[in-house]
């Protein structure tokens, strides 16, 4: 398979985790958009305004990739953490609906403001690894390491009380977990990951701008989680993996690609209202490899 | 520019914000949830009517060239444009919120399943006829002049026209609601659907009937639209829908007086935003949206949150 897609789905699936963190706690946050626009934006910075950064080699120094992933979550999860408190406070459609202005605002500031290149954005990043494989080996690392993390969520005390929010938050309460710390955790962790995984993706596709975090990207890496399945997180990976690849897989059919692909997300509820992965197909898998999977 | 041309501007523009956030209000306060298609639905609206006046299609797409037999007048036009756009809706209903109803699924995936259907609905309007932009010529009006003075400015007919048609379909709702039968069976429905269906109202046709009301109200915004400021392509609901999407939370999820009211203050305060910062104009209403979920979870005139016991 071509790497360039590869690194695409391997994207894709890494914000798919990040819509993941905060539904595991029950809280629909369509934000990682804006946070992957933020942290692209951190990376396309430094890198292209700062000399250490840019390196004076072919390909600019891997630490500064990763200095720039570290700073780019940093800074998504600080702006998660500044308006996280009172916007958890929302539920459901009023939650996702606060998270799409966010998104649309900070869309309106990356737009306008004077040092992030307007429409056109910015371009010639520079790249630290010469080839696609590179940036797939780096990502592949990246998104083991987040399913690590999530996995481990499974049987931490953390992960736990983000379950029991999800399935009845005032339950959750009266048995003394502390829900607003609970989801505000997820949802800097979301924002966080999105935040790192705009400051790789900069780099991987070289020109960043204002499109980055649309309402659109919103809605397509929350069909990612509900076309994979969001109660464990192997659904939204392969959700992400699936559906960043369909359009270009589609790319043959001509006009009619983004037609079958709408299709897709209209239909794949329908008919898997689930997900892809569900408890009963993990256990199945785990029945045919011969062990028991943690699953939930 | 001075106050009175600022305010028509805001109020004209607040129309068009008021009566998409009717539509989602309308569809939302029977199955709680947010129809994306909404956008691509009023889309529609805008390209029946450019078609119904006698339009013809321009070079790209599957139509390329293709023209009606007949000219309708713009008045004519637009309620048939409008009723296009409801079928459509009735449409958008029976593929991607029905099935979903029937099987008591998460309303969640209704979000995507919509936007799927919008996203069907963009891309097949982009094939049939091309990406470029079509302009209503403003002389489908007749003997109507393009502009007239009030109190010491200029009014375009067209925002007089969209700020008329909003207050009189407002109107109509608002009669229609709490006056019929069917009306108040729908309001019914939003209370509490169950109880309504023990009450011998069929909630399906309600439902159904919220979807074509809420697709006709997109249509004839869409086609006052493309009349005001010409469609700019498949795309250009979108922006509108996001909007109304703003104007909705403002007004309050649910209450049709405070959509009106969402979209006023909305297109108000967007007029008001000074020449130099209107990149920013986009950011006004969102602003405003985070401004009142955290004051006021409950929009301007909606009714107290429910709380979970």
């Amino acid at each position: 398979m071509d790497a360039a897609l590869l690194e695409q789905m391997l994207l894709g699936a890494l914000l798919a985790l990040s819509v993941y963190l905060p539904l595991r706690c029950g809280q629909l946050s369509l934000a990682t958009p804006g946070f992957y626009a933020v942290g692209g934006y951190v990376a396309a910075l430094l890198s292209t305004r700062v000399a250490a950064f840019a390196g004076s080699g072919a390909t600019s120094p891997l630490w500064a990739l990763v200095a720039e992933m570290v700073l780019g979550g940093i800074l998504a999860g600080l702006i998660a953490l500044a308006i996280g408190g009172p916007v958890l406070q929302l539920r459901g459609i009023y939650l996702a609906i606060a998270t799409i202005a966010l998104v649309e605002i900070l869309r309106v500031l990356n737009l306008n403001l004077p040092f992030t290149g307007g429409a056109m954005g910015i371009f010639a990043i520079p790249q630290p690894f010469e080839q696609a494989d590179g940036y797939v080996l780096f990502t592949l690392v990246l998104l083991a390491l987040a399913c690590w993390l999530c996995q481990r969520l499974e049987v931490l005390r953390l992960g736990r009380a983000m379950a029991a929010i999800r399935d009845d938050e005032l339950a959750a309460a009266s048995v003394g977990i502390d829900t607003p710390r609970t989801k505000l955790i997820a949802f800097v962790a979301s924002a966080v990951l999105a935040g790192v995984t705009g400051a790789l993706a900069a780099h991987f596709l070289n020109a960043w701008n204002a499109r980055a975090g649309s309402f659109d990207a919103s809605i397509t890496t929350l069909a990612f989680v509900v076309f994979g399945g969001s109660r464990y997180w192997l659904g939204p990976v392969l959700g992400g993996l699936v559906l960043t690849a369909l359009p270009e897989l589609l790319r043959p059919v001509g006009d009619l690609r983004l037609i079958l692909f709408g299709s897709v997300i209209l239909l794949g509820p329908l008919f898997f209202p689930q997900g892809l992965v569900t408890a009963e197909r993990l256990r199945g898998l785990g029945a045919l490899l011969g062990r028991a999977p943690q699953a939930p | 520019m001075d106050l009175i041309q600022i305010l028509v501007n805001g109020l004209s523009v607040g129309a068009v914000y008021g009566l998409f956030a009717l539509g989602y209000t309308l569809v939302f306060s029977v199955l709680g949830v947010i129809n994306f298609a909404h956008g691509a639905v009023f889309t529609l609206g805008a390209y029946f009517t450019y078609l119904l006046i006698g339009g013809a299609i321009g070079a790209n797409g599957l139509m390329a060239g293709f023209q009606l037999p007949f000219a309708l007048p713009f008045w004519g036009a637009l309620p048939l444009a409008g009723l296009g756009a409801a079928l459509v809706a009735l449409l958008v209903e029976r593929v991607a919120f029905r099935p979903l109803r029937r099987r008591r699924a998460d309303p969640l995936l209704a979000l995507i399943t919509s936007l799927g259907a919008g996203v069907i609905l963009v891309n097949l309007i982009q094939l049939l006829v091309g990406a470029e932009s079509y302009a209503i010529p403003t002389s489908v009006l007749g003997g109507l002049p393009a502009s007239f003075p009030l109190l010491g400015a200029r009014v375009r007919t067209v925002q007089a026209l969209l700020l008329g048609v909003a207050v009189l379909l407002l109107a109509l709702l608002s009669l229609w609601l709490e006056g019929s039968r069917n009306g108040r069976g729908l309001q019914a429905v939003a209370e509490d659907p169950e109880t309504a269906q023990l009450l011998g109202i069929d909630s399906t046709a309600m439902v159904r009937l919220a979807f074509g009301l809420s697709g006709f109200l997109a249509g004839v915004a869409g086609g006052l639209v493309g009349l005001s400021v010409s469609i700019a392509g498949p795309y250009f609901g979108i922006g509108y829908g996001l909007k109304g999407l703003a104007v909705l939370v403002l007004g309050g999820l649910g209450s049709v007086p405070g959509a009106v009211l969402g979209g006023l203050i909305v297109g108000l305060a967007e007029a008001f935003v000074p020449a130099d910062w209107s990149g920013y104009k986009d950011a006004v209403s969102y602003g405003f949206l985070f401004l009142v979920l955290l004051l006021r979870p409950r929009g301007l005139l909606g009714r107290p949150l429910p709380t979970k016991v």
